[in-house]
């Protein structure tokens, strides 16, 4: 796989097209206080609501096959892949590079979500209604790849490529040292790609992208420090490159409480003091970091208007719009109580 | 001599008409320097929302109007500044 040419220098005006045009596409994203109203619905009533959104082409085509939670997880993760694919079509120079390299996420995603389904068994078809063809791999590769009988032929067709050396790392027992070291790669592979540029575009990305470590780190040391794991452990899988990552891997082994302390002060924590008791949950914790970071985007995007930060705003807003539809479905199905789903929905 | 034809205005006359131009082109530049950006995004924005086809347009042409003082300048420049009368 070629690592892109940098490109030139940005001007502010490429983006002005893809910044009027997101900034419209988040008029018709689900509005916060709908989520509320789901979470009182049965899956046939959110799935005629959704029917009146974006997502009714994707609902009408499969719905002959699938039905209840199923037929929306399947519809949300297509529509997902389209409106990405749209933002790369209708993007060009600068913008278009920066988005690519953002969306090499799901090229991750994907990779892990055929490793997991191959380790596991699933069937081809299991496998491909879980992928989100929003990166650099297009469907027919991915296709190719559900196809292939074992987890090592998966890795062996990746021979050449970046992926090669994150793949080799599977010992034939686990996968969560290859899913981690898939991550490291993704988001090493963007500081390389971006951090060459000299554009305030990619300096922007960079900005951002280094919050949203931070984030994910702090959901880690909040997971990890809450079981009592070993310091060394979870430094060994915090991932590099934020932008508070020194203080934060000082922090991994400590004991909750003295964790938590710790944490006054930071940006984010007025968005999780309330929540960061003994007795609160990791995923509400989760939540509210999610809503943290999309919120962040966006202000970001104020001070910056005709910048990549719109267009990043909107594929976090709308990647969150996705999940938080998935986990009120998926709830609903499992029989779940309002107040527990609630309490993963990110608003 | 020199100061024959500058009395006559030959120079001056020809200085003005290139002040009076230079006035309404720079103008368009400045216009059209603005709304390449603004162009561009009523087109983004158009193409999720044809209903904003107005406003969009509205916008696009406010920088026109600066050509509008351009074109004062050289008009009053040409014809209403004679200061060779």
């Amino acid at each position: 796989m070629p690592v892109l040419r940098l490109p030139k220098f940005g001007k502010p005006v490429k983006y002005a097209y893809i910044t009027g045009r997101v900034r419209a596409m988040k008029t018709k994203l689900i509005p916060r206080e709908m989520y509320q109203r789901m979470l009182g619905m049965e899956i046939p009533e959110i799935t005629r609501y959704l029917e009146e959104t974006q997502y009714k082409e994707e609902i009408d085509s499969i719905a002959k096959d699938y039905s209840g939670a199923e037929l929306v997880e399947y519809a949300t993760f297509a529509n997902l892949a389209k409106t990405y694919r749209k933002l790369l079509r209708v993007s060009i120079d600068e913008p278009q590079f920066l988005i690519l390299e953002y969306l090499r996420r799901w090229d991750i995603w994907n990779i892990k979500t055929i490793l997991r389904g191959k380790f596991y068994g699933a069937s081809e078809e299991d496998i491909m209604k879980y992928l989100v063809p929003a990166g650099e791999l297009d469907p027919e590769f991915l296709e190719g790849l559900a196809k292939k009988e074992r987890v090592e032929e998966v890795i062996q067709a990746f021979d050449g490529t970046d992926y090669y050396e994150a793949l080799a790392q599977y010992d034939g027992k686990m996968l969560s040292s290859v899913e981690n070291a898939l991550d490291k790669l993704y988001y090493f592979r963007m500081e390389r790609a971006v951090g060459g540029t000299l554009s305030v575009g990619g300096g922007l990305l960079l900005k951002y992208v280094r919050k949203e470590i931070d984030v994910k780190n702090l959901v880690t040391l909040f997971r990890m420090n809450k079981a009592g794991i070993e310091a060394s452990v979870i430094q060994e899988n915090l991932i590099p490159g934020g932008k508070l990552h020194e203080e934060l891997s000082r922090m991994a082994g400590q004991s909750y409480n003295e964790f938590v302390r710790g944490l006054e002060g930071y940006p984010f924590w007025s968005a999780i003091s309330d929540v960061v008791g003994e007795g609160g949950s990791v995923s509400r914790i989760e939540a509210r970091l999610r809503a943290y970071l999309v919120r962040y985007a966006w202000a970001l995007s104020n001070y910056h208007p005709l910048s990549i930060l719109p267009v990043l705003g909107y594929i976090v807003s709308k990647d969150t719009e996705v999940s938080n539809i998935r986990k009120i479905v998926r709830g609903k199905e499992a029989g779940l109580s309002a107040e527990l789903i609630e309490e993963q929905v990110v608003a | 001599m020199v100061v024959e034809v500058i009395v006559d205005g030959g120079i001056l006359y020809g200085l003005l008409a290139v002040g009076a131009g230079l006035a309404t082109g720079l103008a368009g530049i400045g216009a059209g320097v603005g709304e390449q950006g603004i162009g561009a995004a009523v087109v983004g924005v158009v193409a999720e929302e044809p209903g904003f086809l107005g406003k969009g347009l509205f916008l696009m042409l406010l920088p026109e109007t600066l050509i509008i003082f351009g074109l004062a300048v050289s008009l009053i420049l040409m014809f209403a500044w004679t200061p060779f009368a």
